[in-house]
């Protein structure tokens, strides 16, 4: 049921744009909370400048399963390097940002 | 998707531990954080009992109070997705032949809002705008007048987004309302205030009226300023023979009697109308009063319309006309037949012929009638209806207790029904299908 979404900050061309994937059980708890977490979490550090793509397991069980991942929530930050994962509802924004790399991000 | 397996909640967890082996993933998992599963073995997610459970009841509570809502509603999700729809959406957009943007569960608004024919191009950007707006978090909620220009009737709406903000993201709730005073201004943006309800509520007992739902939509819409949804209750007396005719009723749910007074005798059925047809369908032959009594039976929804305006509109509405003629003749074959039935066929038959017609009207195989009315209904002694009730009862086709009387065996009561129910069946059939 989710769909693809991207936002891609076109105003400035050297902006590095975050490339995230998030796994998660369609409208169950803890995934709802996962997404509103990353949204957060984009909106405020983010900006334009990332690429969500958010895959629902139930509709795509096939997918987690080639990509290894074990349970949802999970997040996959699969650019730039090195590429990270978030396992959970998201709630703990500092590991969040941490893996996004964000952690410098005045 | 599967569900949790049977298990304990100890043998569960066990086995989650089984399939999950990373660290961060038992820490989610330990703090309450994992939805779901990925079971290898099954190639499928696998929903872990809170998660399954939360999933059921919200969709279950939702899904129900949506449907019973008689505003029509759609849910979006933050990405603009239809979650779910009522029913009075689902209902008002097939009247409108899906004008009017009619998203269904599973499409995208934004998507919608630029897939529209020209010239709703300008009133469809508006809307996606509020709701981009709303999901956004930038307003709270947004009202916008809405021109359908693909609709032949009916041609402007009053959508109204508003944002809901829970736990989870920004999801948006939009209401949709039809409206004939003309466009508001646009892009005004107040608060959701609600106006009457009339139009939805009308659609809904149209529907359920076959011949209103029969009318092409011009005809329809037309007639639709006169219609006022009404209940009409058990016992009610609508027309006294002799005396004037001030309105006609479109039944919905409800189900109305009529019948024939001789002097000196009990008031008798001669005819039985629900949702087929209408009361008061003599006015269209130029009669001004009426010859029957029509009793209301069956509680339910109805249609009024006042006599001056109906033969207004049967006047300039040949659709009305056919539609009419079509019922008044299956009408006269009900009451011709049913004259031969009282006077040839069995008691037992004919409470069974008559509960069958009773069901299919009301539309439900459960309603309550004394053996008083049921002896009016059926033109004999109290005494005869108690005697059949209990051959049908016996026979396991009826259940019957202080006058609620369930049809159990359908099959089994048409069989024991005599041949005028299936003379009338027949009947219909080739009015509807135009013989």
């Amino acid at each position: 049921m989710a769909p693809k979404r991207s936002k891609q900050a076109a105003k400035s061309p050297v902006t590095t744009v975050v490339v995230m994937r998030l796994y998660v059980a369609g409208r169950a708890p803890n995934s709802v909370k996962a997404i509103a977490n990353l949204e957060a979490i984009c909106r405020e550090h983010l900006k334009d400048a990332y690429k969500l793509e958010i895959v629902d397991v139930c509709e795509h069980p096939r997918r987690a399963l080639d990509d290894g991942v074990l349970v949802t929530p999970s997040l996959a930050k699969l650019s730039p390097k090195p590429s990270a994962n978030v396992i959970g509802n998201l709630s703990d924004t500092s590991s969040v940002l941490a893996a996004l790399g964000l952690t410098s991000v005045p | 998707m599967l569900d949790a397996p049977d298990k304990s909640q100890a043998a569960f967890a066990q086995w989650v531990r089984r399939l999950v082996t990373g660290a961060a993933e038992l820490r989610a998992f330990d703090a309450g954080e994992i939805d779901a599963v990925m079971d290898r073995d099954s190639g499928s997610a696998v929903l872990l009992p809170e998660a399954q459970s939360a999933l059921h009841d919200s969709n279950r509570i939702a899904l129900s109070a949506l449907d019973a809502l008689p505003g029509e509603v759609c849910v979006l999700d933050a990405n603009g997705v239809v979650v779910m729809t009522n029913k009075a959406w689902r209902v008002a957009g097939a009247a409108h032949e899906r004008s009017g943007l009619d998203v269904r569960a599973g499409e995208n608004i934004f998507v919608a809002c630029g897939d529209v024919p020209e010239s709703e191009r300008e009133c469809a950007a508006a809307v996606s705008d509020a709701v981009r707006q709303v999901l956004t978090r930038m307003r709270r909620s947004l009202s916008y007048g809405y021109v359908c220009h693909a609709a032949r009737t009916r041609p402007l709406c009053e959508f109204t987004i508003a944002g809901v903000a829970g736990d989870g993201p920004v999801t948006a709730i939009v209401t949709r309302e039809w409206d004939g005073e003309g466009p508001r201004a646009k892009k005004t943006p107040r608060p959701a205030t609600r106006r009457s309800s009339k139009s939805s509520s009308l659609l809904q007992t149209a529907e359920k009226n076959h011949l209103l739902a029969s009318l092409p939509a011009a005809d329809y819409a037309r007639m639709e300023s006169g219609l006022e949804p009404v209940e009409l209750t058990f016992g009610k007396v609508l027309y006294e023979p002799g005396e004037p005719m001030d309105a006609v009723y479109f039944p919905g749910n409800s189900l109305v009697s009529l019948l024939t007074l001789v002097e000196g005798h009990r008031a008798l059925e001669v005819g039985l109308v629900g949702r087929e047809g209408m009361i008061g369908a003599r006015l269209a032959l130029g009669a001004a009063t009426s010859t029957v009594r029509a009793l209301v039976l069956g509680t339910g929804t109805a249609m009024r319309m006042s006599t001056a305006r109906f033969l207004k509109e049967f006047h300039r509405s040949p659709a009305l006309q056919r539609a009419l003629f079509q019922f008044t003749d299956l009408l006269m074959i009900q009451i011709s037949q049913t004259a031969a039935c009282n006077r040839f066929h069995i008691v037992e038959s004919r409470l069974a012929r008559w509960l069958l017609m009773t069901s299919e009207r009301m539309a439900s195989p459960e309603f309550h009638l004394t053996h008083e009315l049921l002896a009016d209904m059926l033109g004999v002694r109290r005494e005869g209806v108690t005697v059949a009730a209990c051959a049908l009862q016996q026979r396991k086709l009826i259940s019957y207790r202080r006058g609620d009387i369930t049809i159990v065996d359908t099959p089994g009561l048409k069989a024991a029904s005599c041949s005028c129910y299936r003379y009338m069946q027949v009947q219909a059939a080739a009015r509807t299908n135009g013989r």
